[in-house]
């Protein structure tokens, strides 16, 4: 049997971690991390991406589903969403979960991608001040000028905040006010809060299959914690900021912790029984990410960081980024036991952190606004994101890829940690410190006045070359020179040869001439002045031109050489040529 | 070796055996071909996922197989290499629907090909782009263009498109590697 080697193209085993599965720049999807989710919506084992679509502009709001690289379906959704989630609502068989998608203040439950249920936040405390104006107005006592004066002396000092209702009204023309109040003035006043972030959490087990509640954070301040069955509200709870990205684990009637960041920069701990949150984390600046790491969060922060803290609040780490957090993700792979933070940056990159070790950077084609990974269709490690403009990108974590955290540059050297074999100190250099301590101020002085009087004699020595433009090399930036003189013979007649360079990238120079000067009584010159041809950038041109020497008298001088630009009164360089001694009169 | 089969062997009778790998991602459909190939009254019904591998051992008019169906389960990939030294035939199963794991597919295609126990040998590979009957399949010409099957220069290779539920194409495949088998030396 012959055997030849094989020979492949792209045999060569690629360096990168990840497989380009899919990508298309024209998606059309337009979401954040909170509304994409993976499920398997069908019970096939193969999961599909469920995607909150915000659209562009108002309408075109859509909840999506991809089967591998295409879209399944498409619901129009009748507002933006601000979070999805899938969640096993029941045990019922077949055991495929739902899709709760909040936007504004309300929860729609799809199951078998139909709409299935609404969920409505409770209204909110009514201003007791402000209904009564209202119930004023509804029995024709007050016009709406006086109205709209003693809502807004309620605004001013209002602890309950008014109801939308009465907001609208304070910012109409008078002459809208009249058909307002006549419109609403027979309706009850509500105060609605809107969602502001949704989770799930497992009901009494933990089993992935496990019917989960639903967690929802709201504008005001609250979180509640609903049954999955009857969409009441088992729990509520409330922080002093307003939640914005949410972590939940445990179970309901076990034990539970809710990670919650808020618009006020702290993050907060709920934990089962306690109404208040327990910890507090106070950042530097505001969270944009967050991740749950085991015990450990991690969060991504405005600044241009990211941090580590238990769930004590106690700091581990920072690491700096070197752009913007666009948003952040689990890169879990429990059938590998390997744990990573997906971060996205506003430099189209997507980095992949083992704690403060950077192990592996994905560069994107656009700016990844939304990262989901886990299984999609039948593939576990499946990195599914969605850009700035719209794209959808999924790649796929090879089998083989591994993460070494010695692949990155950050963090200490292997090194540093060698304790290194410093020899004993010795008499003199116990003198010598001896002596730099006691004397520290005096040598400082010293020292810093010998390199005032260093600058001071360098900057002179600038100054007079640049004056005089006594230097080889052109300071000029329009015309970059550089020039080398050369003496040869042993005279009376010398060859002179000028090098001359233009040192520009790409920008030829023209119009320049030379011009000689020296002792007419000493030295005679063909010609003491022509003009140089259009120099070349980067090539070097020789001129030569010869000098007689007149006297015999074994003396020598300078001959200075002019570069000079036409219109110009300075010369561009100038050279001083050391003419050698004539030694060959004595010949003639 | 039994007198009868001895005498089988001196007549000509006796069938030459030999050793098939069937490899492919998971749910690409290799037990189902497998199990179309078998004569019809050892055919299972129900096929359930592969775990781990499974050996199958059946005859056709010229060839005695013994193939070796392994798991495409993404944990179960690294059991292949220990068969490819046994192996003297490839049968690659792929599901020619899931375009997504197509790169999938082509990565664990060329971690096989530059394998040392492959890399060399002039082994034949039989390409099934399985699940043809499926309204998104992509064509066996695709699926090759995909895998860079092009790529492939000192070993036989063949593509059919196959529906292993219905059986279609995978005779067609079956015959053209008997006969790689027969004109291979041992
Ligand atoms: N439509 C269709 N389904 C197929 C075909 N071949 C296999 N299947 C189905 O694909 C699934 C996986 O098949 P299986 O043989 O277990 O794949 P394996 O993991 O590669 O062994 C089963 O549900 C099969 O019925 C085919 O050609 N067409
Ligand atoms: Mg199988």
């Amino acid at each position: 049997m012959s055997s030849v080697p094989v020979e492949m193209k792209d045999g060569a085993v690629s360096s990168s971690k990840w497989l380009d599965a899919h990508y298309d720049p024209v998606a059309n999807l337009y979401t954040f991390s909170s509304c994409v989710t993976l499920a398997d919506l069908h019970g096939d084992g193969e999961n599909k991406l469920v995607v909150g679509d915000l659209g562009t502009g108002a309408g075109n709001m859509k909840l999506k589903v991809y089967r591998g690289t295409g879209l399944l379906s498409e619901n129009t959704l009748l507002d933006l969403p601000t979070g999805l989630v899938s969640f096993l609502m029941d045990q019922h068989e077949p055991r495929t979960p739902a899709i709760a998608v909040a936007s504004g203040p309300f929860i729609y439950i799809y199951k078998n991608l139909r709409p299935y249920f609404k969920f409505t936040l409770p209204t909110l405390e009514i201003n007791p001040l402000e209904q009564d104006v209202w119930n004023q107005a509804r029995g024709d006592m007050i016009d709406p000028m006086t109205l709209k004066e003693m809502l807004e002396g309620i605004r001013d000092k209002a602890d309950i905040p008014l109801s939308v209702r009465t907001l609208r009204f304070l910012m109409l023309e008078p002459q809208e006010m009249e058909s307002y109040v006549n419109l609403h003035k027979e309706q009850p006043i509500r105060r609605q809060t809107v969602i502001t972030c949704i989770a799930t959490l497992k009901k009494n087990m933990a089993d992935d299959d496990a019917v989960s509640c639903l967690v929802i954070g709201t504008e005001s301040q609250d979180v509640y914690i609903l049954d999955p069955e009857a969409f009441t509200i088992l729990s509520k709870m409330s922080l002093p900021s307003v939640p914005t990205l949410m972590d939940v684990t445990g179970q309901f009637d076990i034990e539970f912790r809710i990670i919650v960041a808020c618009r006020n920069g702290n993050i907060y701990i709920l934990r089962r029984d306690s109404q208040k949150p327990k910890y507090c984390i106070e950042l530097s600046s505001h969270p944009v990410g967050l991740v749950r790491m085991g015990k450990n969060v991690v969060v991504g922060c405005a600044q241009e960081t990211m941090q580590s803290f238990t769930q004590k609040g106690k700091k581990l780490w920072t690491t700096y980024l070197p752009a913007p957090v666009t948003t952040m993700a689990l890169l879990d792979l429990p059938t590998r036991g390997f744990q990573a933070v997906l971060v996205a940056l506003a430099n189209c990159e997507v980095h992949v952190y083992r704690d403060k070790n950077l192990v592996s950077t994905i560069k994107t084609q656009d700016v990844v606004t939304s990262i989901c990974f886990g299984r999609y269709g039948r593939e576990d490690g499946t990195l599914i994101m969605t850009t700035k403009g719209g794209g959808l990108i999924v790649k796929i974590l090879k089998r083989t890829a591994v993460f070494d955290d010695r692949d990155s540059i950050s963090g200490p050297p292997v090194a540093q940690s060698i304790r290194l074999n410093v020899p004993k100190k010795t008499k003199l250099y116990v003198d010598q410190t001896m002596r730099e301590r006691e004397n520290a101020v005096a040598m400082h002085r010293a020292f810093q006045m010998d390199l005032s009087r260093l600058r001071l004699a360098a900057a002179r020595a600038y100054v007079k070359a640049l004056e005089s433009s006594l230097t080889p090399m052109s300071a000029s930036l329009t015309e970059p020179l550089k020039m080398n003189a050369v003496v040869q013979g042993l005279g009376p007649s010398f060859k002179l040869t000028l090098n001359i360079q233009n040192t520009a990238a790409c920008r030829p120079v023209m119009n320049l001439a030379i011009s000689f000067l020296y002792d007419e009584n000493l030295y005679s010159m063909r010609t003491a002045f022509f003009k140089i041809p259009l120099l070349v950038p980067g090539l070097n041109y020789p001129i030569d031109t010869f000098v007689e020497c007149l006297s015999d008298k074994g003396i020598s001088d300078i001959i200075k050489v002019f570069v000079l630009k036409e219109g110009k009164s300075t010369p561009l360089l100038t050279a001083h040529i050391n003419m050698p001694v004539s030694e060959g009169l004595a010949l003639n | 070796m039994g007198l009868f089969d001895k005498l089988a062997g001196w007549l000509g009778l006796k069938k030459k055996e030999v050793n098939v790998i069937c490899l492919g991602l998971d749910n690409s459909g290799k037990t189902t071909i497998i199990n179309q190939l078998k004569p019809s009254n050892a055919q299972a019904q129900d096929i359930v996922p592969t775990i781990g591998f499974s050996i199958e051992k059946f005859k056709t008019s010229s060839l005695s197989f013994t193939v070796f169906d392994m798991s495409g389960q993404g944990r179960y990939r690294n059991l292949w290499e220990h068969y490819y030294k046994e192996g003297q035939a490839i049968i690659f199963v792929i599901d020619s629907s899931d375009k997504l794991r197509m790169v999938v597919a082509k990565e664990e295609l060329d971690t096989l090909l530059n394998h040392p126990d492959i890399k060399h040998r002039r082994i034949p590979i039989l390409f099934f782009a399985n699940k043809m009957d499926l309204r998104d399949a992509l064509s066996s010409v695709k699926v090759s263009q995909l895998l860079c099957l092009e790529n492939i220069k000192d070993k036989p290779w063949h593509i059919c498109a196959s529906n292993a539920v219905q059986g279609e194409g995978l005779q067609e495949g079956v015959d053209w590697l008997q006969d790689q088998i027969r004109t291979m030396r041992t």
